[in-house]
């Protein structure tokens, strides 16, 4: 008797908590049509708040950061629409789009940054970056070291492998170690360097990361610039950037949205 | 009496006169009372001059009732009086002046006491005068002064002033009897480092007024004068300030109050005179309690407002925040706002009035901030607390500013020509999105690359300790009997229960014998035939192996040996024999 009032508490307790839980944690496709509706109603900021919520629970897709771009693009803050667009053509199902975006809210901005053609070796690593990416890399390098490994052993207890089968296994496993270390230089280059966008109007580029120091070049919006996080890392609020045109310098962080 | 009958003539023509003013302008009092002497610093004996002076709009005024002077002698209670009547821009002024002849009396420093005037049945007082009375001997008996007999000095009305107060500084040129002024020229290029500097404006020609410095009478005059603001604390110096004065010796007409331009004539002369730099102590502003002090130092009134309660998208609204008082109006800078999203803020505008009358800086000064709204709503700026320095107070005197509300309504323009109707080729995403949360970026996070890493290597240290294993089986006989010794002893011990089951105890005897042999000349690597049992057993001993163990492997040989001698022996005996041998050839295995 003990037993089943014990087992009808915990009942009840489960059958009030339960519900509690669903309603503080709504769904991120429900929070989405209610700032897709705030859009549409012209409740830009609103809209904002919602996607911006979604953004911070990492729940992401490229339908998001489109409508996020759009949204700012309709507050006139061409800056942060940009930063959002370009996160938005990560996405398949939004690259189209927010390539064409893009193309547009280019050509809204005042200022227009002349572009460096990149080092082939940087376009190589891009290029790695985005459609292969690092995970991908090491794990076809781990198999390929597998098969490597498989076939060095292999000519050990089976007597009838031909000799060069020993060689081929050397190949292999240097193929597989040759691809780990493209994998990590990679992350490492992903992770040391990143894209950023300009989202206030004006800020000025300089030599050293104080605000009494010599001028490099005067960046506006919507100006992109390559972060190097190492060496910003020993200074806060300052980012070391390449921008566009190759010039290298310090940039107060405020200025700039990370991609 | 010819003066008393023209005063009421005056008083009759000035109501006659205002009897055609407006109301509004009759009912306006802006009067002043003052008083002045001709000098302030004299000797006993001389006279001076007491002026009483009523300005303003009024109708009645009555004759002002001295007070009773201490050092000095009232020549006269009947004073003469002027009086002139100015009608500008619809306002009328009347001034009057009643002059008192004082004599000195007595040495020593007095005050002449406020005079009281009532003007329209409302009394009003003048501001009291300090008076220094020398003894014309002691002065005499001093030796005179070691200044020039013509000299400029700078007079600050502060010595010890705070960052951003008002100072004024006024040009004083003082010179001897004998000696008369034609004019002046200040010499450009004066700065005062450290200071904002303002000259102030004088409608009035310099006035020469007698002094009496260290014993020596000098007419002193007020040229210039220049409000400064310091802009630091510290030690500060004014620089010294220089003009060429045009002077010409005149006979001694024992006139002290003779015009300060004299008439040109003979004896004339440039002289270019400089005044001693002036140090100052500015004192630091105190710690604001809080950070809304915006950099004004004087007596403000301070207000904002928004110029339209109402504006559509894109139209500019305009907050204006103005400051007007007596101060460092052209230091002052703007206060910051709070202001709510969505809007778009522009370069403020700044515009300031300055009055340089009155010997002091006042005016006004607006700032207008420019926004436009980008979305339409309400919006509210919220209330903001600013504080400005008071030097008179000695402290911060805050104010709190009101919070502004507009409305701001969409402009259907620009929803037609929005970026939905065609320009930005992209609309909105809705309905169902793919979701993903980024994966960690981290390369050694994931848990494959671990087994991934970790497995082909544990398989090589496998196969190859297997490969090592193999190669000595096949290459190493020893290795490989020693190896093998226990299959084959236990193949042997079984081949010798089957024998003895079948009746052959014999053969079954030679075979456990041949397993006991085998398995010891195969651990220790003995030659396969030729040996004795005792070859074996003393094999074993140079191995220490335990004398128990010894023991029971010499009894099983001996056994084996005599027992296949005696063929009446049973299957189970032997079984016995078999598993005696079974668990020593076990003890032996861990030994050897």
């Amino acid at each position: 008797m003990k037993n089943i009032k014990r087992l009808f508490f915990w009942i009840i307790l489960c059958v009030l908590i339960l519900p509690t839980h669903g309603l503080g944690q709504q769904s991120p496709q429900a929070t989405f049509d209610q700032a897709n509706e705030l859009l549409n109603s012209g409740e830009y900021e609103r809209a904002i708040t919602h996607y911006q919520q979604l953004e911070k629970q990492k729940q992401w897709s490229g339908a998001l950061f489109l409508n996020l771009g759009i949204s700012y693009q309709r507050l006139d803050s061409l800056g942060k629409a940009k930063y959002y667009y370009l996160k938005a053509s990560d996405f398949e199902e939004t690259a189209s789009k927010a390539q064409q975006a893009l193309s547009y809210v280019n050509s809204q901005f005042s200022h227009q940054s002349a572009v460096l053609p990149k080092l082939p070796w940087d376009v190589a690593t891009t290029w790695l970056q985005k459609n292969i990416g690092a995970s991908t890399l090491l794990a076809a390098a781990i198999i390929v070291l597998n098969i490597g490994i498989l076939l060095f052993i292999a000519r050990w207890f089976i007597p009838w492998i031909p000799s060069y089968f020993r060689m081929g296994s050397f190949v292999v496993i240097g193929i597989s170690l040759l691809i780990m270390a493209t994998a990590f230089y990679t992350q490492y280059i992903s992770d040391r360097y990143r894209e950023a966008v300009m989202v206030t109007e004006e800020a000025s580029i300089v030599e050293n990361p104080q605000a009494e120091t010599s001028l490099v070049s005067q960046a506006f919006e919507g100006y992109t610039f390559t972060v190097d996080h190492r060496r910003s890392g020993r200074h806060p609020n300052w980012s070391y950037v390449r921008m566009s045109n190759g010039l290298y310098g310090w940039i107060p962080t405020e200025n700039i949205l990370i991609l | 009496m010819k003066r008393i009958g023209s005063f009421f003539c005056v008083i009759c023509s000035a109501f006659l006169l205002a009897g055609f003013l407006p109301l509004q302008a009759i009912g306006q009092s802006n009067v002043s009372v003052k008083s002045t002497v001709t000098q302030t610093t004299i000797y006993t004996g001389e006279r001076i001059q007491l002026t009483v002076e009523i300005s303003g709009d009024f109708n009645d005024v009555s004759r002002p009732e001295l007070p009773n002077f201490q050092g000095f002698r009232l020549l006269s209670n009947t004073p003469s009086t002027s009086r002139s009547f100015r009608y500008v821009n619809g306002q009328s002024s009347t001034t009057y002046s009643y002059s008192y002849q004082l004599i000195a009396q007595q040495q020593g420093d007095f005050r002449i006491p406020p005079v009281t005037v009532t003007i329209d049945g409302e009394d009003y007082q003048t501001e009291p005068i300090d008076v220094s009375i020398v003894d014309r001997n002691d002065a005499a008996q001093s030796g005179g002064s070691q200044r020039p007999d013509i000299f400029l000095q700078l007079e600050v009305s502060d010595e010890q002033p705070i960052t951003g107060q008002q100072i004024i500084s006024d040009v004083v040129l003082y010179f001897q009897d004998g000696l008369e002024v034609n004019s002046y020229q200040p010499v450009p290029g004066w700065k005062a480092e450290g200071f904002w500097k303002e000259e102030l404006e004088n409608t009035q020609r310099p006035q020469a007024t007698s002094t009496i410095i260290d014993g020596v009478r000098y007419r002193k005059a007020r040229l210039l004068q220049f409000a400064l603001f310091p802009t630091k604390s510290g030690e500060l110096q004014i620089s010294p300030y220089e003009i060429v004065v045009s002077v010409r010796s005149t006979r001694s007409r024992g006139d002290s109050f003779s015009s300060f331009f004299g008439g040109f004539g003979g004896n004339q002369r440039q002289v270019e005179l400089k005044s001693d730099p002036v140090t100052l102590n500015v004192q630091s502003l105190p710690a604001a309690e809080d950070s809304y002090y915006f950099g004004a130092v004087g007596n403000y009134n301070i207000s904002r407002d928004v110029s339209a309660q109402k504006a559509t998208e894109g139209e500019s609204i305009e907050i204006k925040t103005r400051i007007n008082g007596t101060g460092n109006i052209p230091l002052i800078t703007k206060p910051e706002y709070e202001l709510p999203d969505g809007l778009e803020v522009y370069e403020p505008q700044e515009n300031s009035q300055l009055n340089r009358r009155n010997h002091q800086i006042s005016g006004n000064k607006t700032f207008t901030d420019v926004i436009i709204a980008r979305k339409a709503g309400h919006y509210t700026i919220p209330e903001q607390k600013i504080a400005y320095f008071d030097p008179s107070q000695n402290r911060y005197v805050s104010q709190t500013l009101p919070a502004l509300n507009f409305k701001v309504a969409r402009n259907p323009n620009t929803v037609a020509n929005g970026p939905s109707a065609g320009t930005m080729p992209v609309s909105p995403v809705t309905g169902l999105a793919a979701w993903t949360t980024p994966a960690p970026t981290d390369l050694l996070s994931h848990w494959w690359f671990w087994i991934g890493l970790l497995l082909p290597i544990g398989l090589l240290v496998v196969a190859y300790w297997q490969k090592r294993y193999t190669d000595r089986m096949s290459n190493d006989r020893a290795f490989a009997r020693s190896q093998k010794a226990a299959d084959t002893s236990n193949d042997r011990l079984k081949r010798a229960v089957e024998l003895s089951e079948k009746g052959k105890v014999k053969e079954a005897y030679n075979m456990l014998q041949k397993a006991i042999t085998g398995f010891i000349g195969d651990r220790l690597n003995l030659s396969e035939a030729g040996l004795s049992n005792k070859d074996y057993i003393q094999a074993l001993e140079q191995q220490n192996i335990d004398a128990e163990l010894i023991k029971n492997i010499r009894m099983l040989l001996d056994k084996c040996d005599s027992i296949s001698y005696a063929p009446t022996t049973t299957p189970e005996y032997l079984k016995s024999h078999v598993g005696l041998a079974q668990s020593t050839l076990e003890k032996l295995k861990k030994v050897l």
